[in-house]
């Protein structure tokens, strides 16, 4: 701007004598433009502000010169590129470097397998019958008939049976000739009456029949089939209302939901579902021995473990490991002191701030087996109502379970007693070895080894579907919170889940399902649980106001006023030039 | 005397050692020991034993189980762990408990030798540990990273015996926290460790509110494996727990409802009346020492609630260490027995006894014109000389570069003491090497050099700190200066703790002093540590980075607009441009503004 003091045209042509001023009819005190013929807007209206008021009261305004076209069009490019660099260059830039990283996810497939669209759960269960007194041909025909008896009776599709038969083995000793892969086999004896009863060692149903039952190649229904058909069903009822109960609890869609499942049913199952420890390929176990003074303070309790529950952990070992800690802890006050504990009592009985029942070291889940010293006892409601009554007294358990966590059992001693022995312990380590079954989510009837194998099933299908929930509960995730960042290792994660939930998927019932849905469930949950998403969930808005305005402002001012300034000048322009055509025209 | 006293005390502690690792599994003890000016040393000792085969069964009865775990994930052999607070003052309490093996520097002090083929392996399973036991015992632990982590190569030796080991397969880890504050929260989990929960016997005396007040304090936790000599039985795991506190006992005789410190009226002012201007307006507050008496519900607010059943009855619970001339009460139930030496005493306890009290009273006044220097002493056992002082601190001045003085002083008259001096400094003190230098106050007496070795391990920034050893000497009657000067870094902005104006902490010097052994090496027999050190690095204003970007914007902002104005605009006359006055700017304002009002309010009818 010019620092020159604006000089008046008539005093100047006379005494000035400065070389800035020229001796012209259109003198200007210019810096910039020179007269031209076009018609200009003047655009800046600081220009000389300073000394323009004291020129208020000179009632003749002068206006500047034309400005040359020339001029104007090289404004309009300057505004024009600014814009272009800012549209073209700053903004993708901008753009480019604040955006958060998101991973792409398959978001579609996800919703899918948590609808449980991707994969219907099917459990196909090999049932092998072993006829050796029959003929070929009329145990083509038992089967067919059990089979179609089955069919009739199963609601489920899900749970499926299928009969086949077996060939006629040779030696009693070998029950399971088709190895893993049968769940049960039916051995079909000739006797006197029908009888049906499960072996308690094998999976090995026993059935016997009266030699008139067997049916003839051509009748179409059988008594002897129908009562096979009710066997297996009665024996099966438990683990398909299992199952139908985990699908129904997760949002499979409707046609898949088996019906027949009774509010009571589902009651029961679901308690014993909340009980049960989640899936983990080990258990830690720890059994402590708390005493509320000084004695006793030592116990039997490797000899003990050794004869009353290794042979329970033995059998449980192809499903879970088991790691064992036993502990001694004198002078442990329970969280209640009251000498009769009623029902409300149990749940704040363990004092988890003062007992060092701390889980294990290590990923998988503890079990705590507490034998507490002490006299206290548990009363039932009845028996607080009518008072103490110490006949009822005996018949009541002193042990309870504590869902996922493990159980409590009181045993009252001797005062003086300063070693527990094997045999004190034996009630204790019973009652442990019958909680730790249904703390794994053990079905309750059934013989052992087939409660094994269901077992296996039901965790298959449960962890199946826990995984595809969780990845449902991603998806969701992501969609409902666009600025939560998703790094790669998250969809890394999602792919190996759906892989192996495919995988599980076709092979469930088996060992090897079982294992994919392992790997599936950790591989969805360290996906969901990835630290560097939580990070930057919260950056706030008034963050990002306070960055970018003190920039922002000042630089888009000018060029948001400089923009607005050309567009009235190209329309004051358009409307001149009409004017000028309809007054060429007239 | 002196000596003879040393001596005594050891070989009473080695010969209840002796007896204890054959006999029991558990055994706990406390030792009282008035100091001078008005402090009373307590020591607990609890010490528990479990067999190997036992341990690695997982069948824990006094050795703890959660530690146990934790030892047994992390592959740890020997473990040592330290919450120490406050200073020891050497020049008035003599020579350290333990000869200094049980304390640790200010804040968290953590040593253990790991089992691992391999260094990256034996970084993995440190890191298990320190997490672990951050957990268990509510301290920050898990803050202990490779920053703060030294691998000491002449300071530390195992304690217990290590028949398997080999060098290849034993990695010895010391980290250290200096900023970590002790409190409650840390001697909850470790009570929970004890068999008797500090329910019985003499942990009961614990109190985090005494404990904590304490003038030193250090909680120690030692694990590691014994083996009898030439197989005479199984190897034992043992896990030693001490705390050391030294309680001002005027302090601690405050009411608890009342701890406001109020003077005295004058009648219980005790007064030095061998002073010439003593008179019954003047007083000089006679030497406290001489007016120590105490009982244990007055200095630990409680008194000990019977024994522990399980400890081993061969060992006396409590003993007290003043001479035989004094006269101590004690509650039904106790007995006392005094030692040999006719310094100390020892207390056993009935195990019916619910609550034991222990009484000192004031010795007795002996008249005033009989009052010497000397008998005031026999009042209490004279602290043991230790073996070195040790002092450290910061020197020069500015925020760029500093130096760091160690006064080491030998007060033997006679003996030389050799020691390794060890320093683990956080990587944002560079030192210089070059500059490190020992020197006798008053020029060199005699040839050897004072620095006899030196191991040094650079920093690497935000990897690892700086690690020092320096075995020195310090001749007899002498004080030595060790120096260096260093240079401070300047810290990235998010490498700031909160409240980064206070400083950042250094940990303490360890000092461990060699003697000669039997079979002619040197073994470690007495340990001390500086106290930690404050060091104020440059720290930035924190609204730097708005600060930073408000400006940049400005000055932008300004180039911009002025560039682009300048290309953009049309410069005319003064008096051609469109009139600014405050009239023009005003019907700017009032025109668009009546249009608004006309529009908002219509009109009258």
């Amino acid at each position: 701007m010019s620092a020159r003091p604006p000089i008046d045209n008539d005093t100047a042509a006379d005494s000035s004598t400065g070389p800035t001023v020229t001796q012209d009819e259109n003198a200007v005190t210019v810096d910039v433009t020179t007269p031209a013929t076009a018609t200009a807007t003047v655009t800046g209206t600081g220009t000389g502000t300073g000394t323009e008021t004291g020129m208020g009261d000179s009632p003749p305004k002068k206006q500047p010169p034309p400005e040359k076209a020339s001029d104007a069009r090289r404004r309009t490019w300057v505004i024009l590129s600014f814009w272009l660099v800012v549209v073209c260059l700053g903004l993708p830039i901008w753009w480019k470097t604040t955006t958060i990283y998101r991973a792409d996810l398959p978001l579609d497939e996800m919703l899918e397998w948590a609808d449980g669209k991707a994969c219907r759960p099917v459990f196909p269960l090999r049932i092998a019958i072993q006829a050796d007194s029959l003929h070929e041909q009329e145990a083509q025909n038992l089967l067919r008939l059990t089979q179609h008896a089955l069919d009739d009776l199963n609601d489920f599709s899900g749970h499926h049976l299928r009969l086949q038969l077996s060939p006629p083995s040779a030696t009693d000793d070998k029950p399971n000739p088709n190895g893993d892969d049968t769940a049960l086999t039916i051995r079909l004896v000739p006797g006197e009456a029908t009888t049906a009863t499960l072996d308690p060692y094998a999976p090995i149903l026993d059935i016997s029949y009266p030699p008139n039952t067997i049916p003839s190649a051509t009748s179409s229904s059988s008594s002897l089939a129908a009562y096979v058909a009710n066997q297996l069903r009665s024996t099966f009822a438990e683990e398909q209302a299992i199952i139908s109960y985990l699908l129904s609890t997760n949002s499979m869609p409707s046609e898949h939901r088996p019906q027949g499942l009774t509010p009571e049913a589902a009651e029961s199952l679901s308690k014993r579902t909340t009980r049960s420890l989640k899936y983990a390929p080990t258990y830690h176990l720890t059994f402590s021995l708390l005493t509320s003074g000084p004695l006793p303070s030592s116990w039997d309790i490797e000899a003990a473990i050794d004869e009353y529950m290794k042979p329970v952990l033995d059998v449980l070992s192809p499903i879970h490991n088991f790691t064992i800690d036993t502990q001694v802890q004198l002078y442990a006050t329970p969280g209640v002191q009251n000498q009769v504990l009623n029902k409300e009592d149990l749940s704040s009985f363990v004092n988890a701030a003062e007992w060092p029942l701390s889980p294990s070291i290590g990923g998988a889940p503890t079990v705590n087996f507490i034998l507490f010293i002490g006299n206290q006892t548990i009363g039932n409601a009845a028996q607080l109502a009518e008072g103490h009554d110490p006949d009822n007294e005996s018949t009541t358990s002193p042990s309870w379970l504590i869902p996922q966590w493990g159980t409590v059992y009181l045993l009252s001693l001797p005062h003086d007693t300063t070693h527990v022995s094997v045999s004190t312990l034996k009630q204790p380590l019973l009652t442990f070895t019958s909680h730790l079954l249904s703390l794994t989510g053990t079905p309750q009837s059934g013989s052992l080894p087939l409660r094994l194998s269901t077992l296996s099933r039901i965790r298959s299908a449960d962890l199946l579907l826990r995984a595809s929930s969780t990845l449902g509960s991603l998806a969701r995730l992501s969609l409902a919170l666009p600025s939560i960042s998703i790094p790669s290792s998250v969809a890394d994660g999602v792919s190996t889940t759906m892989a192996h939930l495919r995988l599980a998927c076709e092979t469930l019932g088996g060992a090897e399902g079982l294992e994919h849905a392992r790997i599936a469930e950790a591989e969805a949950e360290r996906a969901f649980f990835e630290k560097s998403m939580v990070g930057q969930l919260y950056f706030p808005d008034e963050h990002k106001i306070a960055v970018y305005l003190p920039l922002l402002g000042p630089v888009g001012v000018p060029l948001v006023m400089g923009l607005l300034n050309e567009i009235k000048a190209w329309r004051k322009r358009r409307r001149a030039r009409a004017e000028k055509g309809a007054e060429k025209k007239e | 005397m002196r000596q003879l006293l040393s001596f005594s005390l050891l070989s009473f502690f080695s010969l209840c050692f002796a007896v204890l690792t054959a006999a029991a599994d558990y055994h706990e003890q406390l030792v009282l020991r008035p100091l001078p000016l008005s402090a009373l040393l307590a020591s607990f000792n609890f010490r528990s034993n479990t067999t190997l085969s036992a341990f690695e069964a997982h069948n824990f009865r006094f050795f703890p189980r959660s530690l146990g775990q934790i030892l047994q994930h992390a592959g740890t052999r020997e473990l040592h762990l330290r919450f120490s607070l406050g200073r020891w003052d050497a020049e008035s309490w003599g020579a350290r408990p333990w000869n200094g093996a049980r304390e640790g520097g200010t804040g968290v002090e953590l040593w253990a030798w790991l089992e691992a083929d391999t260094d990256e392996q034996a970084d993995h399973q440190w890191l298990t540990l320190t997490n672990a036991l951050s957990g268990l015992f509510c301290a920050s632990l898990n803050f202990i990273d490779g920053t703060r982590t030294t691998r000491p190569v002449m300071s530390f030796q195992p304690e217990g015996d290590h028949p398997n080991a080999t060098d290849t397969n034993t990695h010895l880890l010391y980290g250290v926290l200096p900023h970590e504050v002790v409190c409650t929260e840390n001697l909850t989990p470790f009570l929970k460790l004890l068999p008797c929960k500090g329910k019985a016997g003499i942990a009961s005396l614990l109190d985090g509110h005494k404990l904590f007040d304490a003038s030193w304090q250090s909680m120690a936790i030692d694990v590691r494996p014994v083996c009898p000599p030439e197989g005479e039985g199984e190897c034992v795991l043992e896990i030693e727990q001490t705390i050391d506190m030294v309680l001002d006992i005027e302090r601690s005789k405050r009411p608890r409802g009342n701890p406001i410190p109020r003077p005295l009226p004058g009648h219980e002012l005790h007064c030095d009346t061998s002073k010439p201007y003593h008179s019954g307006d003047t007083c000089f507050p006679a030497d406290s020492t001489a007016n120590q008496d105490w009982s244990l519900s007055q200095v630990f607010g409680k008194t000990i609630k019977g024994i522990c059943p399980l400890t081993d009855p061969n060992v006396p619970p409590v003993c007290l260490q003043v001479p035989d001339s004094r006269s101590v009460y004690i509650s039904n139930g106790g007995l006392e027995k005094k030692n040999q030496d006719g310094m100390s005493r020892c207390f056993e306890i009935e195990p019916e006894t619910t609550n034991f009290e222990l009484l000192l009273p004031r010795p007795e006044d002996l008249p005033a014109d009989n009052l010497q220097a000397g008998q005031q002493v026999e009042n209490i056992v004279k602290p043991e000389t230790p073996l070195l002082y040790a002092e450290r601190s910061f020197t020069g001045h500015g925020q760029e570069r500093g130096g760091v003085q160690t006064i080491l002083r030998n007060p033997s008259p006679d003996k030389e003491v050799e020691f390794i001096y060890m320093e683990s400094l956080p990587w944002f003190m560079r030192i210089y090497l070059h500059t490190i230098q020992a020197r006798i106050e008053g020029g060199p007496s005699d040839h050897d050099p004072l620095v006899q070795e030196v191991y040094y391990r650079p920093a690497v920034d935000r990897a690892r700190g700086t690690q020092l050893e320096v075995r020195m000497r310090v001749p007899p009657a002498s004080t030595v200066f060790l120096t260096y000067d260093f240079e401070k870094s300047i810290l990235r902005y998010t490498e700031y703790p909160p409240d980064a104006n206070r400083g950042f902490d250094v940990a303490a010097a360890v000092i461990t002093i060699l003697s000669p052994n039997k079979n002619g090496t040197r073994s470690a027999t007495y340990n001390l540590r500086t106290t930690s050190l404050l060091c104020s690095l440059p720290t930035p204003d924190f609204s730097m980075p708005y600060n930073v970007i408000i400006f940049t914007s400005t000055a932008i902002a300004l180039a911009f607009g002025g560039m682009f104005n300048i290309i953009v605009r049309r410069f005319v006359a003064a008096d051609e441009g469109p009139e600014v006055s405050v009239g023009s700017l005003k019907q700017k304002l009032v025109v668009p503004l009546r249009r608004i009002f006309a529009r908002v309010k219509p009109g009258p009818r």
